[in-house]
């Protein structure tokens, strides 16, 4: 240990044993403790707003005096009167020479900069109007006009917006000078960056501690005793529940809440539902029985052995044992499937809301069993077979130990904790002990509907009610109407969104969870670097633009383009070209081809930065104020002959519009737009850019999401064990 | 901290003053200590970013107010500190084990002696865990933020002779555990 001595301390710690304890209070230094820089960022953001002005509730004074119809100058005004009250103060203070000249902006260092904003630039002191406007340079090449108030200079294009994903560049160069003819000693250069034309997908978000959102409030309706195997089925119009309580009586009580009644008084388990609700099928005393409501009465169905796991599809009433999965028929039961290889152990846990699958447990694993060709696929390893946890209502996913997984077993998407329930609008609720949240089946859409215990939660069929265990007893609640599907483009946005958020953070792992096996191929060896080389100076994204590909369901072609630069100063920007599959609408999309462009060099010339597609109109978007006698001819599209289509383009406000189109679905065609184009300086593009793009079709949000007419049944009971014999 | 610097920080804290817009400069200079003590006391990274907030922000609306007393504007900060965390300590308990933060790697001694000082090391934070709260302020301040006396004194709103008391009283407690803190012989 390295000798401490503190001269200030020489007449505190008198003796060696005292200089001892301070040498090691000294020696154990703190290491830098774990720091989260979103938080140091979002902190320094928060203070600048602050610094900027008074806000409520953290909206920058100036974002809210721009939202439309706001006039620009009515929020400048309190730019003004802050200016006003610094130049107020400074001038109270005692002279002290010539007041060096000061320049700031709200939007500078921005990154998503709204369009419909003025760029305002604030100086400390009263300038001198002319030789200030005429200092101002901007890049891109954009048309401004200028207006003051006070100090604060309104640079706003001419054009009425900012064109999006862009840099911008203000500078205000030395020819400024204020009122008193004092010039600016270096120019000043203000750097943001603005939004998309279309806010960005927003990434599932983090479930927010809210306050319970849950309309309606929560019912008690029955108790059910500790031990009793939570079973409930409701019934097809979503007023009833039947369930088994205590002594396993087989009971039902309103969803509003009312009356117990029994309806079978003790011993028994596997109740199942008829999806036209007129019929309760159960097994008691290891014999399968149906009560029928309208008359009350109960009939005993034949069967080999004794069943653990009851479902009915349509009017079929299926049974799985120990050894197969069986059809009741008038003649008996017929047996649809075998369970190869059964052992004690094995058993038929649940059957698929469509009969066409069935989950079993076999040796402490989990199978599915695919009843018209006796398939069998692992799902889980040892100890799976005590997590599965239900079926998607078309029978088109399992879930189980907290995975969503397809009908052969493979990892579709991942859930957060909790007892899931999957509603027929393909909403999965998630109790827990500590809250309920929802979830789209893809993993979107997360949101916490409530603190508190919700153990499993069950779907009613009208998607809008559940029940829930909650200490001893069953209740119900409704459940807030779903959230809006996204479509199929806004889905993969989201998804690309993600993804390159994972590699700007260089996060290898994180970005390849969103690659599925020849995606990962595409970023392998010859193709894009799934993480740019750190020398590159990977600084931000964006989505130029997203089309579904009607040339194949399921499927989303997203270009994405990577901005490059040190420092404050984008250089270049490499366009990748993204497409993403899924099996299923209800899945999340993986990236399954990537296709690298070359790089572009910014700042050498005008350059596209939105598209949009329709089947008629196609909208391209520059950053810089074009030329307009340079457009005609200089944009074209094509078709994939090489034949130009369309009308000629029109320009208007930095957006060139080709009408007059009849695009095919799922064609390609060609963009493209020649170094004639030029700006408002007269400069052209640097070089030729061309880009395919796909004639689009209708939106396939609901994509090829099976359908095959299978009344869904009500879920199997969430939580219920591996059967047990019941001989 | 030499005249050049202190003369740099001076115009720097001087202008934040005139314009708030300014205080950036000095978030950026001084977030890190701040956040590191704020770390140090209450020992979760939540509740420190929560404190931390608070400091900066307070620090921000009293700028105008702020006055030059020849001490780091540092000093300044970790006043706003000291009282930002004895509001909230009393709802704040350490949570994170000593041993999981105190990063016991010294460089200088044999290594057969290694095991036995960072032993030592571990228990002796542990002991100035159970310090009075004062006590246990001026123990990291001078200790492990390297702050001179009289800076501690402003940041705790005390004299320099009671900051000397307070490490003494510390110090003192910790000897009166030597028999904890020895090393095994």
């Amino acid at each position: 240990m390295s000798p401490y001595r503190d001269p200030e301390l020489d007449d505190v710690l008198q003796d060696d044993e005292l200089m001892r304890i301070a040498e090691l209070l000294h020696s154990a230094r703190l290491p830098e403790p774990p720091l989260d820089d979103a938080f140091r960022s979002a902190l320094r953001r928060q203070l600048m707003q602050k610094a900027w002005g008074p806000s409520e509730r953290g909206v920058p004074w100036w974002r809210k005096a721009f939202a439309p119809p706001a006039l620009a100058w009515a929020s400048a005004t309190v730019g003004v009167v802050l200016i006003a009250s610094l130049v107020v103060f400074m001038s109270t203070q005692p002279p002290s020479g010539t007041l060096e000249i000061e320049i700031q902006s709200p939007v500078a260092d921005s990154s998503s900069v709204k369009l419909s904003q003025p760029i305002l630039v604030a100086f400390n002191q009263a300038m001198d109007h002319p030789s200030t406007e005429a200092a101002v340079q901007i890049t891109p090449a954009t048309k401004v006009g200028f207006s003051w108030r006070a100090n604060t200079l309104a640079v706003q294009p001419t054009s009425g917006n900012l064109a999006p994903n862009t840099q911008y560049q203000v500078t205000i160069g030395p020819g400024a000078k204020t009122a008193s003819g004092q010039l600016l000693a270096e120019p000043k250069t203000i750097t943001f960056v603005t939004q998309p034309t279309k806010p960005a997908t927003q990434p599932t978000p983090s479930p927010t501690a809210s306050p319970n959102t849950l309309p309606g409030g929560l019912v008690r309706l029955a108790p059910i005793p500790q031990g009793v195997f939570y079973t409930p089925q409701w019934s097809a119009d979503s007023s009833t529940l039947y369930f088994v309580g205590a002594v396993g009586a087989l009971q039902s009580v309103p969803a509003k809440g009312g009356d117990v009644k029994v309806l079978v008084p003790d011993s028994v388990s596997l109740p199942a539902i008829s999806p036209a609700g007129d019929r309760i099928a159960y097994v008691r005393g290891g014999k399968l029985v149906i009560l029928t409501f309208a008359d009350n009465t109960t009939t005993e169905l034949t069967v080999t052995s004794a069943p653990t796991a009851v479902a009915w599809v349509k009017d079929q009433l299926l049974v799985g044992t120990r050894d197969g999965v069986y059809s009741e028929t008038p003649d008996g039961p017929v047996k649809l499937a075998t369970l190869e290889g059964p052992n004690e152990a094995t058993a038929v846990i649940s059957i698929a809301p469509d009969g066409a699958h069935a989950a079993f447990a076999s040796a402490m694993s989990l199978f599915i069993l695919d009843v018209a060709t006796g398939k069998t696929h692992n799902l889980g390893g040892v100890g799976a077979g005590t997590t599965f946890q239900g079926w998607a209502p078309d029978g088109s996913r399992v879930l189980y130990n907290g995975v969503i997984a397809d009908l052969e077993g493979h990892t579709v998407a991942t859930l957060p904790g909790g007892d899931p329930s999957w509603s027929a609008q393909n909403e999965i609720l998630l109790g827990s002990d500590t809250e309920l949240t929802e979830v789209r089946p893809d993993g979107s859409g997360l949101i916490k509907l409530a603190d508190g215990t919700y153990h499993n939660p069950i779907w009613a069929p009208n998607s809008t009610s559940f029940a829930f265990l909650r200490g001893q007893a069953l209740w119900a609640s409704s459940a807030p109407a779903p959230q809006p599907l996204p479509s199929a483009v806004d889905a993969a946005s989201a998804r690309v969104t993600a993804f390159m958020e994972a590699r700007l953070r260089n996060d290898s792992v994180g970005a390849s969870a969103f690659l599925d096996a020849d995606g990962k191929a595409a970023y392998g060896e010859g193709g894009p670097a799934l993480i740019p080389d750190k020398d590159a100076g990977f600084k931000r994204f964006y989505i130029l633009t997203a089309q579904p590909d009607a040339s194949a369901p399921n499927t989303v072609r997203v270009v994405v383009r990577l901005v490059f630069g040190h420092g404050k100063n984008e250089k270049a920007l490499v366009e990748e070209t993204l497409t993403l599959r899924r099996q299923l609408s209800i899945d999340p999309f993986l990236i399954h081809g990537a296709r690298a462009g070359k790089e572009r060099e910014l700042g050498k010339g005008a350059e596209v930065v939105a598209i949009d597609v329709q089947a008629s109109t196609v909208k391209i978007t520059f950053d810089s104020d074009l030329t307009p006698d340079t457009v005609a001819g200089g944009v074209v599209l094509t078709d994939s002959k090489g034949k130009q289509v369309g009308d000629t383009p029109t320009y208007a406000n930095r957006t060139v519009t080709i009408t007059g189109l009849q695009l095919t679905p799922g064609d390609t065609y060609r963009l493209q737009v020649l170094t004639s184009v030029q700006d408002v300086h007269g400069k052209g593009v640097a070089s030729e850019y061309n880009l395919d793009l796909i004639g689009p079709g209708a939106s396939n949000a609901s994509g090829n999401h099976r359908d095959d007419g299978a009344t869904p049944s009500p879920m199997p009971a969430p939580g219920t064990p591996s059967p047990a014999p019941q001989d | 901290m030499s005249d050049l610097q202190r003369e740099d920080e001076r115009r720097l804290v001087e202008r934040a003053k005139r314009d708030p817009r300014e205080f950036g400069v000095l978030y950026d200079r001084h977030f890190q200590q701040i956040y590191r003590f704020v770390y140090s006391r209450v020992r979760e990274q939540t509740a420190a970013e929560d404190v931390t907030s608070e400091i900066f922000m307070k620090a921000l609306r009293a700028m105008p107010r702020y006055q030059d007393t020849g001490r780091p504007f540092a000093a300044w900060l970790y006043q706003i500190a000291v009282n930002a965390i004895a509001d909230r300590y009393r709802t704040l308990k350490p949570s994170q084990p000593l041993e999981d933060f105190h990063d016991l790697s010294v460089a200088g001694p044999p290594l057969d002696e290694v095991a036995a000082q960072r032993d030592e090391m571990r228990r002796i934070w542990t002991l100035v865990e159970a310090l009075p709260s004062q006590q246990r302020t001026a123990l990291v301040l001078k200790f492990q933020e390297d702050m001179k006396i009289e800076d501690i004194a402003v940041a705790m709103g005390k004299t320099s002779g009671a900051v000397k008391l307070l490490i003494h009283r510390g110090v003192s407690r910790l000897r009166e555990e030597s028999d904890v803190l020895r090393p095994a012989e």
